[in-house]
Formats: C-alpha cells, sequence, structure tokens
C-alpha cells in the first residue's frame, strides 16, 4: 500500500532530524522535573497530582512539539521540490498526506510516549502507588492531543506552499487555537462576549461561550482530563464539575478532541489534491 | 498506441500568463523525443502536466494510453521520472533512496545494478544524499527513475549540473535505454546533447510548439543557407555567372581563390561542385552543414516571418517524418 510506504520512508526521513528529539527531549526533561517535586519533601506524595499538572503543562508544550514535528512536512518537500520525486512514482496525493500523517503521528507519539515511560519509572522509584488505570488513561488522552496537533501541522503544511506560509500557518495556528483561548483574561472568547453581548446585544449565554473555547483542541484536552480523573480524587475533581448541559460534559470535550484527528487532514488534502506543484 | 499525445493542452497560471498554449503533438513507442525550447519557453510545464503536477486549463494528454490526470497512478507505475529542479532527501543514504523507489514500485530491482548503470559508487551511495555534488545527485535521481524497468522515461533537464563527461555518459545511457525498446521523452535547453541521441525533436517557444520533426527535416524544411566552400586554382568569371544563375544557389561570393556557394538545398552542392570542377581544378572543398544551433535561434528567436509560415512549416516538417520513417 502507497500510503504505507510513503510513511516508511519518510519515518526514516524524519527520524534524523534532530530538532524533533530535541523538543521531545524537553518535553521527558520537564516531566522528570515534575515527578521529582512531586515527591520532594513530602511524606505521603500522589502521582496522580503530578500527572494533572504535567499535562497542564503539555497543554502549552506538546502543541509546539507537534507543530515543529510536522509542519513542513510537505510544504517543505513542494519548497525543495522533493516532492516531485514522491509523486513521480505511483503514490497519490492522498497516499502523500496519510503516508506523512501517519509517520508524522507516530514520531510524536513516541516521543511524548517516552516521556511518560520515563515518568512511570520514577514512579514506580519515588511515589507509593503507580495509580496505573489513572497513569494509563492520562497517556492515553495526551497521545491524542497530540496527534490532533500533528493532525493540524499536517493540514496547515498539506494547505500551504512554502517553508515561510507554513511556518507563518502554525504559530498563527499556535496563538488563536491555543495561547488565545487557554487564558480567561487573555482569551478570544472575551472578545466574542464583547462584540456579541455588549455591542450586538444578542444575549450570547456563557455556555455556549464556553462551548466555542471548548472547540480549541487544547480546551477540548483540558475539559475531556476530567474523564480520567476517579471521584475519591476531591479537590481536583471540584475545578471540572458543576451542573453544565450535555455540550459542555468532559464526553462533548472528548467528541471534539477526536474531530481535531480527522478535519484538519481532510481539509488539508482537499487544498493539496487541487493544488498546482510547479 | 502513442506513448505520449496531447490535444489542445493549454496551462494558464494566473489571468495573463499563458504558459502553454495549445498544444497538439505525438511521441510514439520507441522513439526518442527531444523537447527543445530556451529556459521558460513552458517546456516543464508541459512535463508537469504530463504527470498531474499541474492541471490543464484546458485540452488532455495521455500517456501509454492512460489519461494523465485520470489515470495518473497507473501512468507512474508504468513510467520513469527524472524531475527538474527537485532536491533528494538530505537525510537518506542513495541506497535508502533506491530501495524505497523499488519498494513503491512494487519491482525486484538490485540497487548495485541501478548504481552500476548510472556511474555511482557503491560507496557513495553508502552516504546520505544531502553531501551529494549536484552531478551525483543528477546520476542517483536517473537511477531512480530506471527502476522498475519503465516503458518510458520523462527526463527534464537531465543533463543539467552535469560536465561534460557526465553528460556524455547520460547520453549513452540514454541510447542503451532506447535501444532496449524503451521511449524516452526528454527535454533541453542545451542543443549538443539531442542531435546525438534524438529520432524527432519538437521545439517550444513562448508556450507555443513551433515546430516537430526528424533533425533532417527540420533542416531541409527550413531556407537557412546550407554552404559549400571551394579552393580553387583560378576562378573563372564566366564560372560565378553560371552558378547563379544555376538553380538551388542562392548566392556566389569570392574571395582570393576560394569561392563559396549558398545553396536552398544541400542536393544542389553536387552540381556545385561538378560544375566548379569543370571549368577549373579543385583544391579543397568544405561543405556546412546548418549548425543545430542556427536552426534552433531560428526558430526561437523570431527570425521567422510570423505564425502562419510557422504552422506551415510545422506541418511539412511532419510530411517529411512521415515519409522518411
Amino acid at each position: 500500500m502507497s500510503t504505507l510506504s510513503v510513511a516508511k520512508k519518510d519515518f526514516l526521513d524524519v527520524r534524523r532530524a534532530k530538532i524533533v528529539w530535541f523538543v521531545g527531549g524537553l518535553y521527558t526533561l520537564f516531566a522528570v522535573l515534575f515527578f521529582y517535586l512531586g515527591q520532594y519533601n513530602n511524606p505521603n506524595p500522589d502521582v496522580r497530582y503530578q500527572l494533572f499538572t504535567l499535562s497542564s503543562i503539555g497543554a502549552l508544550f506538546i502543541p509546539l512539539i507537534a507543530l515543529v514535528a510536522a509542519y513542513l512536512a510537505i510544504a517543505g518537500e513542494r519548497e525543495s521540490g522533493s516532492i516531485k520525486y514522491l509523486l513521480s512514482l505511483p503514490n497519490t496525493r492522498r497516499d502523500v498526506v496519510l503516508g506523512k500523517y501517519l509517520s508524522r503521528a507516530a514520531v510524536v507519539s513516541v516521543s511524548v510516549v517516552l516521556a511518560f515511560v520515563v515518568g512511570a519509572a520514577l514512579t514506580v522509584l519515588w511515589y507509593p502507588d503507580l495509580h496505573i488505570d489513572v497513569f494509563a488513561s492520562v497517556v492515553a488522552l495526551t497521545v491524542l492531543f497530540t496527534i490532533g496537533y500533528v493532525a493540524i501541522a499536517i493540514g496547515i503544511s498539506a494547505a500551504t506552499k512554502s517553508r515561510s506560509r507554513a511556518m507563518g500557518g502554525a504559530i498563527g495556528f499556535y496563538f488563536v487555537g491555543n495561547l488565545l483561548m487557554i487564558f480567561p483574561g487573555l482569551s478570544i472568547i472575551e472578545g466574542l462576549d464583547y462584540l456579541f453581548n455588549s455591542l450586538l446585544g444578542l444575549g450570547v449565554s456563557d455556555n455556549v461561550l464556553e462551548f466555542i473555547r471548548m472547540l480549541s483542541p487544547t480546551m477540548a484536552f483540558v475539559q475531556s482530563m476530567a474523564l480520567t480523573i476517579p471521584d475519591d480524587l476531591a479537590g481536583v475533581q471540584a475545578e471540572f464539575s458543576g451542573d453544565v448541559p450535555f455540550y459542555l460534559e468532559p464526553e462533548a470535550a472528548l467528541v471534539v478532541l477526536i474531530a481535531w484527528l480527522v478535519v484538519p487532514v481532510a481539509l488539508g488534502l482537499w487544498r493539496f489534491s487541487r493544488a498546482d506543484l510547479g | 498506441m502513442a506513448a505520449i499525445q496531447t490535444n489542445g493542452l493549454t496551462k494558464r497560471f494566473g489571468e495573463d500568463l499563458l504558459a502553454v498554449d495549445s498544444l497538439d503533438f505525438t511521441v510514439e513507442e520507441g522513439e526518442v523525443f527531444g523537447f527543445l525550447g530556451p529556459n521558460g519557453a513552458g517546456k516543464s510545464t508541459t512535463i508537469n502536466m504530463l504527470l498531474d503536477f499541474v492541471r490543464p486549463s484546458e485540452g488532455s494528454a495521455t500517456v501509454l494510453g492512460y489519461d494523465a490526470q485520470r489515470e495518473s497512478e497507473t501512468i507512474r507505475s508504468h513510467i520513469g521520472v527524472l524531475p527538474e529542479g527537485a532536491t533528494l532527501y538530505d537525510r537518506l543514504t542513495g541506497r535508502e533512496h533506491l530501495e524505497w523507489v523499488i519498494d513503491t514500485k512494487g519491482t525486484d530491482d538490485d540497487p548495485a545494478d541501478l548504481l552500476e548503470k548510472v556511474g555511482l559508487e557503491p560507496e557513495a551511495a553508502e552516504r546520505s544524499a544531502g553531501g551529494y555534488s549536484k552531478g551525483m545527485q543528477q546520476r542517483l535521481g536517473f537511477a531512480m527513475a530506471l527502476a522498475g524497468d519503465p516503458d518510458l522515461l520523462i527526463l527534464d533537464e537531465p543533463s543539467s549540473g552535469l560536465d561534460p563527461t557526465g553528460m556524455q555518459e547520460m547520453r549513452d545511457i540514454i541510447a542503451a535505454e532506447a535501444d532496449r525498446g524503451t521511449t524516452v521523452f526528454f527535454s533541453s535547453h542545451i542543443l549538443g546533447e539531442v542531435e546525438a541521441v534524438c529520432d524527432r525533436v519538437g521545439i517550444m517557444n513562448a508556450g507555443r510548439l513551433v515546430t516537430t520533426g526528424t533533425l533532417d527535416a527540420l533542416r531541409e524544411n527550413l531556407s537557412l543557407d546550407s554552404s559549400i566552400s571551394l579552393d580553387v586554382e583560378t576562378v573563372p568569371d564566366a564560372l560565378v555567372a553560371d552558378l547563379e544563375n544555376h538553380e538551388g544557389v542562392e548566392s556566389v561570393t569570392v574571395d582570393g581563390s576560394t569561392i563559396t556557394v549558398s545553396c536552398a538545398a544541400t542536393s544542389a552542392k553536387y552540381d556545385v561542385v561538378t560544375q566548379v570542377g569543370a571549368a577549373t581544378s579543385v583544391h579543397d572543398i568544405v561543405s556546412e552543414d546548418t549548425s543545430l544551433e542556427q536552426l534552433f535561434n531560428t526558430y526561437t528567436n523570431g527570425q521567422q516571418p510570423g505564425e502562419t509560415v510557422v504552422d506551415s512549416e510545422l506541418d511539412e516538417a511532419e510530411t517529411e517524418t512521415e515519409v522518411s520513417a
């Protein structure tokens, strides 16, 4: 199958790119630091708190790893012209996009999982309980989030024809889809609230605005994190609970997150399959 | 079945750039077709349309009988391509490039055979392509094109970046592939390389195909002066007058003991020699063929009177080809 052949060759290529391992290694260092701090001077440490702290750092950091690892996947080949070798062979443009998605998702997932493997080893060493069920579901959700951002980077890369445009798209998405969604005071949602309710007087409810916020992959990840938290872990749970409509439930957030795995790649493929590769 | 056939193939970029203007040509199976023209003539855009890198604005093309747009994947499993201005993968070795191509094409070539064909050292194939010279890159690209014993080779500027030895080797490989029955379609803006290997050429200029035919046919159909110089003992006045009146002779110039006769057709040269030989003794004869350079410039520099003439020349050249084929 050509998709696999594209993925195989791309994996061979990208695993030799130092930058990917550099950002991946940085994330591992963060993980080590957090697991260390969680048990330092703490007679009864609980690794679950460290997992949740690590995932909120991940919300900022993982998009960077994924974007750096994948934004040039297709646009870079268009700029250098090597895409002509790729498409002179019996590969379709869909094979190219899906194959690249597969290989970059694998590379970034591996580096994220590695960080957690190191974390798990340290947990066994330093903590009384590994909490394997929570640990595993946090890893699974984080990998899902990672692949979602790889999908975004692949989508941007497939829709742009040069290195600089792909970089602009990736940085732009990081700001709009990530930074400007996370921090409440600095959020796009504040702007929308002002526009809809103060200026236009539409009376858009806070719940709807919150749903718009949850459409960003990062917020979908943060909200769906509630699914991994067991009921007995008070304190953390309170942050997520409350009487909310169904579309703000963590399950809805998970659906949004899964949609991010598919939609950007489909849009990128739609653009790429029509593009002239001069 | 034609190896390549285009029907009114046209490509516009934006509103005003007409890169390729209603192209109609056929490359027959088994021939070596040289696709000539200056840089920017539309050669690469045409090739890009054959490979479905670029979609035609109008018209269509078939390659090996398959539609270039709808059946592109099938086409690409039967052809070998050396794209122009493409870079290799810096982080992969030469051998990894070949293994990837062999794997994708699903063939059972031995990378070592392909390397030998293009004259790339096995040691070089173990290094990553990022450190290759332009010539080595081009050789590796060629080896990749040859994988899977393709029915048709499409080579876009195959000699770019090669030194004269490399160009000669490239020509030898093309000739060897052609002998094995492979159809070869290659573009070039360098004329020397087509003369030795091409059965037929097409000349493109400013998006239009100005002519196609065998080189001989093109030469004959262009009334470029084909001249002959004779170094003689004496130059009788009557001889000059006789020569000027002879059919097929365009002009006669005398410089000391050298008579230079410009002929409309090469066949007139024999008559000239016999006539001069009858009148005086001849020391030396130099017959000059129309150089390819001259031919090319005539077609691409707008020296020809106008488009209507160009079209009729095109028809004539095609007719000649069919006669000679």
